[in-house]
């Protein structure tokens, strides 16, 4: 009984309490690699340590109080189908098969997401390869629309593409650095950790690490192809690049803003901070490790 | 899902280019002008491409006379959408180097770009 308290505390603590401080932590902006992983481990201290409580509650099923399911439901975790379904039959319920829908239930978003992006990216090499022009000197596709867009679709068929508004407005220094930002994001593959925290979001919607997550690994991996595009090309350059870009949309009216990102890009490349001392690093890298592994020495300790 | 190859790109790009519709006999005549092709290839891709949706047709004669659906500023508008869209779904389908901004954001954006400017000058 009381591994699985402790189990369940270390999910929600996991869940709803550790990521609005990570997401406010101003170190998380000074290394972006180190915060991408930060989050994906405390994604996967979030699935195990919810796995093992779940297991440790449809054994000790008796003895279940509303106290812990109320807890497991502040996780946003009784909401979804699956668990909610489970939890009235704990009792015919084999422990394995509880634990193993919590795994199951990312896993499988994740495969439906990542099939879905491939379709999407599939579609959209369509509609690129009629309507695009390869441009070999900048390494990219060049669509003829006004409105300045830089893009990259990862994957399999990887792809830089350039609107010709974007040409117009970038002088060819800012183009070069703007290229290589891109570039920079399919080399680190940077969908991927997209596309899990999406994955993540929907199978446990609701959850406070499923928001912050999805929202700071996005802006987090654009910091990273900053980071890279700043190795070969000036800071002034890559930022006013950015505002050209910016400006020479014409923003529809009332549609959805993912713009307060770039403000936090635009300081960051303008101002570099120094990177985090090297034992605070390490203590987040040790961190980053070991909790995803403590839950398991609880749930064997018992 | 096959992918668009480059002969079904080239024979839409006739079509757009010339803005009427024409045969598969005309588009393998202009093709044949830069290389060798035979008229089955462009038959038979044609026909993909009228399944797909992407060509209309009907009969005049014998054969059959092929136009696009939807313009070349259609697609690439379609295109567009889904690049600027924002939020990609799923998010990672594909990245872009800035996101859609209201133009407060933009403002915001000018005005810090000028602030360091006005301090790295004095």
């Amino acid at each position: 009984m009381i591994t699985t308290v402790v189990l369940a505390v270390y999910a929600f603590l996991a869940g709803a309490v550790v990521p609005a401080p990570l997401s406010r932590a101003r170190w998380t902006h000074r290394s972006p690699v180190l915060s991408v992983l930060a989050w994906q481990g405390l994604m996967v201290t979030f699935v195990v340590a919810t796995m093992l409580a779940v297991y440790h509650l449809v054994l000790t099923e008796q003895h279940a109080h509303a106290g812990l399911v109320g807890l497991l439901t502040l996780c946003g975790l009784a909401a979804d189908a699956t668990v909610g379904g489970a939890v009235p039959t704990l009792s015919d319920t084999p422990a394995p098969v509880a634990a193993a829908a919590v795994v199951l239930l990312p896993v499988v978003r994740l495969a439906r997401c990542a099939w879905r992006a491939h379709r999407a990216r599939l579609r959209h090499l369509d509609l690129l390869a009629l309507v695009g022009e390869p441009a070999p000197e900048h390494g990219a596709t060049v669509v003829d629309h006004h409105v300045p867009a830089v893009y990259c679709l990862p994957g399999r068929y990887r792809r830089v593409v350039v609107t010709r508004g974007a040409l117009d407005v970038l002088s060819e220094e800012q183009l070069r650095a703007v290229l290589e930002h891109e570039r920079a994001h399919l080399r680190g593959r940077h969908h991927l950790p997209r596309l899990w925290t999406d994955a993540f979001s929907r199978a446990f919607p609701g959850l406070p690490l499923a928001r912050h997550a999805e929202e700071q690994t996005a802006l987090l991996v654009e910091m990273i192809a900053d980071d890279r595009a700043l190795r070969s090309h000036a800071r002034e350059t890559l930022a006013t690049a950015m505002y050209a870009v910016a400006a020479g949309r014409v923003p529809r009216a009332a549609l959805g803003a993912g713009g307060a990102g770039a403000l936090i890009r635009l300081g960051r490349i303008l101002a570099p901070q120094p990177r985090p001392r090297r034992l605070t690093r390490l203590g987040v890298l040790a961190a980053t490790a070991t909790a995803p592994l403590l839950p398991l020495l609880v749930a064997c300790g018992h | 899902m096959r992918r668009l190859g480059d002969l079904e790109a080239e024979i839409m790009h006739r079509l757009w280019a010339w803005g009427r519709p024409a045969t598969a006999r005309d588009v393998l005549r202009d093709i044949n002008k830069q290389r060798p092709l035979s008229y089955s290839s462009v038959k038979t891709v044609a026909d993909i491409l009228h399944g797909k949706g992407m060509l209309k047709r009907h009969k005049e004669g014998r054969a059959w006379v092929y136009e696009p659906t939807c313009t070349r500023q259609q697609y690439t508008a379609a295109l567009m959408r889904e690049a600027l869209g924002g939020n990609p779904d799923p998010a990672g389908t594909l990245v872009s180097f800035l996101e859609r901004m209201t133009p407060e954001e933009t403002d915001a954006l000018r005005s810090a770009l000028r602030t360091v400017r006005t301090r790295s000058e004095s």
